[in-house]
Order: C-alpha cells, then sequence, then structure tokens
C-alpha cells in the first residue's frame, strides 16, 4: 500500500499521508565479499533531485524516487515530459539528494485543495499558478529560488517545524523506497539530501550523505538550513549528533563553490570570524569530498586564478557572472574562495597559519540533475530541469532568467559529472568509506579509469603492476605522504579511456605548495601524451594542443588522435622538502562535441557563434597531500 | 487570522473562512427543504479506521497518540467527512481542474496500489525465467585477448601472422601493453562490456570457441580474442536476485495494471478528434 499516498490525503492539505507499510524486505541478508584492496572503479551520482524537490516539482518534474533510482540501475522510463530515457550503462549507486528545505512543499501546495488555502493568499497564488500552466509553475520556481536568495519565503516553507510536519512521512516512505532498490554487490542506493542555505543569493549547498539505511537514517529528519540562510557549522553539530545517537556515519559534499560569491572557501567563518583548528578540523572530517563538477558549471580552476593553465576555463562560462540566484555580480576578486584548486591552495597557506586545514579535501562529479535522471553524457543529456528535457528544441538557446537573472542560456549548462570510487565492493559501507577516505574522483561524465599513487620508493619498474605496488609502497587518491628522507615523492599514474567515449589527450599533474614565503603557489606538469613522438614539450613544459578532429556536421571525432590509456611514473622535479604540498591528476580527452551540437543536429538547429561546441571532457582526482617532517 | 497564517494553523482548522459561507447555503437548503437521504448522514468511524488514524500517528511521531490526543484524530476525521460530503451535495468538485486532475491523479494510484500485493514465488520465478538477461542470466566466458593498439595501428598482415603465431602457441610478445585483463574467467557479458565496451561484448557471440579469432574491434582498437568457453545465458536463482525481481515485476505489474485498465475504459467511450475521422 505504499504508494497511494496520495489517496488518503483528503483534506489534510499539505500533511502528504501514507498509509500502511510496506511488509518489510523479508530477503535473506545477501554476503558481499571486500575485495583485499579497491580493484574496481564504481560509478554513482551523488547528487540527484526528484519530485519532492521543491524546486524540480515546480519545474515539472513528476518523477519520484523510485524511477529515478531504476533509471540510475539502467531501466528505461519515461521522462516528465514524454521522452523515452535510458543510460548507455548503468550506474553503480546513487544519491537521491532532494533539497531538505521546503522538501515536498511545491508538490503539497499544487495538490493541497484549494479551498484549504483560501486563507493564505501567498499559498493560494501559488497554488494556483502551479495548476494553471507550465509558465506560471516556472514563475513559481523562480519566485521560490530568488525568495530562497532573498530570505523573504512565507514561514510554512522555512519554519522547522512546518517543515517536520510535512517531512516526516514523506522521509519515512522515501526509506522504504531506498532501501527496496539497494541490492548490496549490485547497486547501492543511499539515503541522501540536500542542505541548501544560499544566503544573498550566495550557495553555501551541500549533499549529505548517510552510510546507513532507513532504520537509522529515518530517525532524523532531513536537517533544513531553515530558510535557506543556515551556517553549515549547524549542520556539522547535527552530523555529529546523529552519529553519537545512532553509531550511523553521515558526510556532507559541497558543491557549485562556483557560484558561491567566494564564500565557500572563505578564508574566515561563516560569521565572519577568523578561522581556528577546531574549526578546520570539524570541517575537513565533515567534508571530506567537494563536488567539483556538474550541470551548473566546473569549479576546479578559473583562468583568472591560473593564468598559465590553458586548460582553466572549463565549465565556467555563464557561472563566473553572477552567484546562484544572479543577485550579485562576482568580481574576480571573489574567485579565489570560488574554485577548488585555489581552495586547496588556501589549505595549505592554513596549515602554514594555524596548523590545521579546513580544505583537505577529495572531489567527485555528479549531476544535481532535477529530473529524476541522472545523465551526463553529452549525446544523452536530459537536461537541467524538466522544462529543459531532451525534446526541447530550443533548450540550448534560451536564457534562464529565472527569478533576476540574466546572462545563462541553456547552453551554460554541462552535461556533467560523474562521481567515481574505489571501494572494495558495491555495498553502502564500502562506497561511504572510499568516500571518507577521498579515494574518489570526478568526470565530466566519460568513465575513464584513473588510478594515482604517491610514494617515496616508487621506481619506474613498479609501473608493471602499479595497483600492487602503489597500495604496498604508496597511498592511492586522497592519501597522505608525511616526512621522507628528503628525496621527493613520485607517483604511479595510469589512466585508461573509457571505451564507450573519446581517446586520450594527455594526463597533467597539478600542484600546489607553500613557498619559503608562505604563499601559496601552483604549477601544472605535462606527464604523459598522446603521439608523443611527434609532440615534444616547449622550454616550460607546454605541449601543443591536440588535433581537433570533431565533425560538426555528424557529431562525431577520430578516437585516433589520442591515446587508448596513458600511464606514467613520475617524480617532483621542483621539490623542496620543508614546503607543505599537494598533486593531483587531471585527465583530458581529445575533443569531443557538446550537448548542444547534438541538439542542433536533432533538431536542425543553427547554433550561434558564441555557443561552446567543442570541448575536452576531463577527469580530476582527489589529492595526495605531501606534509614535510615536524 | 493572521494575514499570512501558518500552515499548521489551516491544518487545525481547515476551511474555516469558508464556513460562514458554506453554512449560508447549507440553511438556505434546509429552509426551503430539498431532498435527503437520512442514509447520507450517517457516519460510522470503526475499529480499522481508528487503527489507521493511529498508525498515522505512530509513523509521524513514533509513539502511540495519548486518549486526547485520538479523539482529537477521530473528531478531525469527522469534520472532514462531513465538510467533504456537504462539498458534494454543494457541487464543489464540479467545473475545478484542480480537482479533475487530482481525482485523475487517484485513479492512476488506485491501479498502482493493487499492484503492489505481495508477489507469490511462483510469480516471481516466472518472471525471472521470462527475462533472464536482466539478473546476469546473459552469458559468461572464459576468453584471452591480446591487444593490437588502435585500429589502423598495425597492418592487417602483422595480425594475421599475429594470430598464425598464436594459434600455433606462441603467446610471448604477442599485442600491445594495456591495462586491460589478459584473461577472463567465468566473466559475465555485463562485466566484459564494462571493460571492454559494448560493442566488443556483442561481437563474442559471434566467435568460434576454441582457437584465437578476430581481429576484435573494442572501444580501445583492435584485440585478438580467443573464446576457451562460452556458457550460455542460465537463469539465475531466485534467492540470489530476489530483490531486484520483485521490484521488476512490481514496476512491471504497475505499468501493464494502469494501461490494461485505461484501455478498458477508454474502450467503453466514442472519442472523436477534431482531423482524424
Amino acid at each position: 500500500m505504499r504508494k497511494i499516498l496520495l489517496l488518503a490525503s483528503g483534506a489534510t492539505a499539505l500533511a502528504l499521508s501514507g498509509c500502511g507499510g510496506l511488509t518489510g524486505s523479508d530477503d535473506a541478508e545477501v554476503e558481499v565479499t571486500n575485495t583485499e584492496y579497491p580493484e574496481q572503479v564504481y560509478w554513482g551520482d551523488t547528487h540527484l533531485h526528484t519530485d519532492n524537490s521543491v524546486d524540480a516539482y515546480g519545474f515539472g518534474n513528476r518523477l519520484n524516487a523510485e524511477q529515478a533510482l531504476r533509471f540510475a540501475r539502467g531501466e528505461e522510463v519515461t521522462a516528465t515530459k514524454g521522452e523515452k530515457a535510458k543510460l548507455s550503462r548503468p550506474l553503480d549507486f546513487l544519491v537521491i539528494a532532494d533539497h531538505s528545505d521546503a522538501m515536498g512543499a511545491t508538490k503539497a501546495i499544487a495538490e493541497a485543495p484549494r479551498i484549504a488555502l483560501l486563507g493564505n493568499e501567498f499559498l493560494l497564488r501559488w497554488h494556483d499558478m502551479l495548476n494553471e500552466s507550465e509558465e506560471g509553475a516556472l514563475q513559481v520556481t523562480a519566485e521560490l529560488i530568488d525568495g530562497a536568495a532573498k530570505g523573504t519565503l512565507p514561514e510554512e516553507l522555512t519554519d522547522p517545524e512546518e517543515q517536520a510536519e510535512r517531512t516526516t512521512e514523506l522521509w519515512n516512505a522515501h526509506g522504504e523506497t531506498v532501501d527496496e532498490y539497494n541490492e548490496p554487490g549490485k547497486f547501492t542506493a543511499f539515503m541522501g539530501y540536500e542542505y541548501t542555505p544560499m544566503p544573498q543569493g550566495d550557495n553555501l549547498h551541500r549533499v549529505v550523505m548517510f552510510r546507513d539505511g532507513a532504520d537509522k537514517a529515518t530517525t532524523v529528519l532531513p536537517y533544513s538550513s531553515q530558510g535557506f540562510a543556515g551556517n553549515p557549522e549547524n549542520l556539522w553539530e547535527h552530523m555529529a549528533a546523529y552519529e553519537k545517537d545512532t553509531g550511523g556515519q553521515m558526510l556532507a559534499i559541497p558543491h557549485n563553490s562556483n557560484v558561491s560569491n567566494g564564500r565557500m572557501f572563505e578564508m574566515q567563518k561563516y560569521d565572519g570570524s577568523p578561522i581556528d583548528a577546531a574549526y578546520a578540523k570539524t570541517r575537513a572530517l565533515r567534508e571530506p569530498v567537494v563536488e567539483v563538477t556538474q550541470i551548473k558549471g566546473d569549479s576546479e580552476a578559473h583562468p583568472f586564478l591560473s593564468p598559465n593553465d590553458e586548460f582553466a576555463g572549463f565549465g565556467d562560462a555563464g557561472w563566473d557572472q553572477c552567484n546562484l540566484s544572479c543577485t550579485r555580480k562576482m568580481a574576480p576578486e571573489s574567485y579565489a574562495g570560488s574554485y577548488t584548486r585555489e581552495a586547496l591552495k588556501r589549505g595549505l597557506e592554513l596549515v602554514h597559519r594555524i596548523g590545521a586545514n579546513p580544505f583537505k579535501f577529495g572531489v567527485i562529479g555528479s549531476t544535481d540533475s532535477h529530473t529524476s535522471l541522472a545523465t551526463a553524457d553529452e549525446d544523452n543529456f536530459f537536461g537541467k530541469h524538466s522544462a529543459n528535457e531532451a525534446n526541447a528544441r530550443d533548450r540550448a538557446l534560451q536564457p534562464q532568467n529565472l527569478g533576476t537573472r540574466e546572462g545563462r542560456f541553456g547552453w551554460h549548462y554541462l552535461s556533467s559529472g560523474y562521481a567515481a570510487a574505489w571501494a572494495t565492493s558495491n555495498t553502502r559501507e564500502a562506497i561511504f568509506d572510499a568516500f571518507m577516505r577521498r579515494e574518489v574522483y570526478a568526470t565530466t561524465g566519460p568513465r575513464m579509469t584513473v588510478r594515482f599513487f604517491g610514494g617515496f620508493g616508487f621506481t619506474a619498474d613498479d609501473m608493471a603492476d602499479l595497483v600492487k605496488a602503489g597500495y604496498e609502497k604508496g597511498v592511492p587518491m586522497g592519501g597522505d605522504l608525511t616526512g621522507g628522507d628528503g628525496t621527493a615523492p613520485s607517483f604511479l599514474i595510469s589512466a585508461l579511456m573509457d571505451p564507450e567515449s573519446a581517446s586520450l589527450d594527455r594526463v597533467q599533474v597539478v600542484k600546489g605548495w607553500i613557498d619559503a614565503d608562505g604563499n601559496s603557489q601552483e604549477k601544472i606538469y605535462n606527464v604523459s601524451w598522446s603521439d608523443a613522438d611527434n609532440r615534444k614539450a616547449d622550454a616550460d613544459g607546454k605541449i601543443g594542443a591536440v588535433p581537433n578532429t570533431v565533425d560538426l556536421t555528424k557529431g562525431t571525432w577520430d578516437n585516433a588522435t589520442g591515446a587508448p590509456e596513458l600511464a606514467t611514473w613520475w617524480q617532483d622535479p621542483d621539490f623542496e622538502a620543508d614546503q607543505h604540498a599537494f598533486y593531483y591528476v587531471r585527465v583530458l580527452e581529445i575533443p569531443t562535441p557538446t550537448w548542444p551540437v547534438y541538439d542542433a543536429l536533432k533538431f536542425n538547429l543553427t547554433l550561434p557563434d558564441e555557443v561552446i561546441k567543442i570541448q575536452q571532457e576531463r577527469a580530476y582526482t582527489s589529492p595526495i597531500w605531501y606534509t614535510p617532517k615536524a | 487570522m493572521a494575514e499570512t497564517p501558518r500552515l499548521k494553523k489551516l491544518l487545525k482548522e481547515p476551511l474555516v473562512h469558508f464556513l460562514g459561507g458554506a453554512l449560508l447555503v447549507f440553511g438556505f437548503f434546509w429552509a426551503t427543504g430539498s431532498d435527503r437521504d437520512p442514509a447520507d448522514y450517517a457516519i460510522a468511524v470503526d475499529a480499522t479506521d481508528i487503527d489507521r488514524l493511529r498508525a498515522g500517528w505512530i509513523r509521524n511521531f513514533r509513539r502511540e497518540p495519548t486518549a486526547t490526543e485520538l479523539d482529537g484524530l477521530i473528531d478531525q476525521e469527522i469534520r472532514e467527512e462531513i465538510y467533504y460530503r456537504e462539498a458534494l451535495r454543494l457541487g464543489l468538485d464540479r467545473n475545478d481542474p484542480v480537482i479533475r486532475r487530482r481525482l485523475f491523479t487517484k485513479m492512476r494510484f488506485l491501479r498502482n496500489a493493487e499492484a503492489d500485493l505481495e508477489p507469490a514465488d511462483a510469480v516471481l520465478q516466472q518472471w525471472l525465467e521470462e527475462n533472464p538477461e536482466k539478473y546476469g542470466g546473459t552469458g559468461q566466458f572464459d576468453l584471452e585477448q591480446v591487444y593490437l593498439g588502435q585500429a589502423g595501428e598495425m597492418d592487417e598482415n602483422r595480425i594475421a601472422q599475429l594470430r598464425d603465431r598464436l594459434n600455433a602457441g606462441q603467446k610471448e610478445n604477442a599485442g600491445k601493453a594495456i591495462s586491460l585483463p589478459e584473461s577472463l574467467q567465468a566473466t559475465e557479458t555485463e562485466t566484459v562490456a564494462r571493460l571492454f565496451g559494448e560493442g566488443f561484448a556483442r561481437a563474442l557471440g559471434e566467435l568460434p570457441v576454441g582457437s584465437w579469432e578476430g581481429p576484435v574491434l573494442s572501444g580501445f582498437g583492435l584485440h585478438l580474442v580467443k573464446i576457451a568457453n562460452r556458457k550460455a545465458g542460465t537463469i539465475p536463482v531466485l534467492d540470489d536476485v530476489r530483490q531486484q525481481v520483485r521490484n521488476d515485476w512490481r514496476a512491471a505489474e504497475t505499468q501493464k495494471a494502469e494501461e490494461g485498465e485505461y484501455q478498458k475504459l477508454r474502450g467503453q467511450y466514442d472519442i472523436r478528434i477534431a482531423g482524424q475521422d
């Protein structure tokens, strides 16, 4: 009887009521054996919205958690706007991350009897708009995001008690669905949600995920930011309390620092006071991973911050102009707090200054799709939300001027990204633990297999069995190298192309460090690249661009230009034993078409010049940190 | 009531704004002696209803309601029922697009609810036998592969020579290095596809068993492949995949029931569409 959610609700207005519980799962516990070390990379999306998200429903999404799980697992579902949708390959895990703030509220307002809202002009207007037309619903969503940014939403959507009344049943029912679809060893369904503070429209959002099943996760309600304005330190406290009460575990994943107006990685606390060691340690513990790439742009690097990095501008267009709600312009001076590479450098500066690093994080990609469909392939992209699903002809060209926005167009959305986790099995526990030890990486959609180990004793011969050597003599991505005998650390690196995507242009190591004056620096090393016989590094170590083989009239490219695999042993040539440093790997595919190109071919559109049509998709690994001997 | 009353209050006092007006209309019908079926005025709150109310409370608040709280719930139930019936009498359900959509949704959910019955093992077993490919029943391979580089990298004669050498049992220094497994044992087709790409896995189905064959194209380039053993897809044991089978069965059943019901209903209607006569 789980699904007759709405039958019994009658005049109980916003209380979405369920009716009877499903007979609990009576399956014998499946035994899943963990491998000794992570042998396989598991692919997932940790950031997916369904019709329980206040904005997703307003955008038109009518697919629920079950359909989202079925889709992620590889089944065909019918998208809200009627198009059949199926992933080219299943994902291994999924976190449904509906906004905790006002969870289920638009659905409830839309479905409430009109008569019950007669005394409330504000909600009544939204109710009518939601039901009247698609444009009306979009307008409601725009007002909602705008109101969230400005802090002008009515109490009904922000008051914790109101939240609790509406959310309790919804969250319990959600837990049942997620548990039903969690199949240890085959597909992992995580409990989770999104915590959504956005003071003045500056994005401070975090995805929250549980290591535990519904039995524990539903003993707490999705923690709200209490009016889209909360201090993330409150969330960390909530997480600690949950862990103490239940013996369970949670982690938080900041995202879209690119539209935080410099606030996601600012050099002070939320309340403006200076960062101290206690704050730094708590943050690093609670937020071991950052989502670096997704539909709303890429947050790895910006050309303003990294003028020597010719690949720094990926996914920045449109997103670097103004904050999330586009209510505040963002000056380049704010970028340092908005991009992850700079944050990693700031982290080292703080180690130098206060002895602890709040920004010691690994990275993943995820979609942030609001369609219940976790798509990140350019030729199978279902859009940011249901108003720009795959069958919307002009979606690439339409302005995304919700609320007071300006300057962002459909084509600015990226068909990105996915999270890759080196875990010892496909289970909640193993994947969550991989996140905690940061043995994860991000891609903008393609599923390239990337290994990255650091150590003091590696030799080039270790490449013969780099996984074995990597774990025995070093640390994997996300790990720490401390001390050493003063010789430079070396690294075992391999990147295997996604057999369903493009071959590889190059593998780079991005190094950040603190110089003798306490200032952070960065340098990018090309360590392995395709056609090395003909493409030579110049005096600065730069390698020319790989030939572009994209045929825009067909949406094709030639994989012969790139390498199927790039692998190398590499030692830092500029190592200084007394300087804190981090190293991460960036893998670039050869140039391929962006999703608007496929739309143009499908709908016979002419794309204006400013639309980016060719890109180099990429992977970013979590860093390995070097700490000098004390 | 404040201008933007809290929803909680609305929940507890639904329709208050409407009450005055509704009573006036109601009074009119009372005074003019409209026909009324006395049976329509009976409301029975039976034990099942009370259990349902109690269960709802427990799910919400994680505890039993007190006697007063339960009385409150029952009172609310009666109040809703009365207003609901009066609203129907007043025809408030007509010409309202929201109610129309709501009833549409309910009809759909009704069908879903029916499909939610717990299926018998035999039903699941049958589903499994009809759809074995969804549960790893796609066959397994024991195979070896040698990577030849990207298409065009090695000329055809060289590939033919290499294949002959391999078939003569000389495996030394064959092919190019890549971090893909050189041999796979009892590996599911879907795992092969995950490692080498969909096209490669498909091509394996066509190859003779027991000899080096190819080149076979993968996402990485060309390979010579020797399939030592190809096991046809078998039907997995239900207990190993029960949860997934039950989920899939239920989803399919829901869809089937909904579509069937719709077609049955639709068959009763005479439908005309402009321009499609």
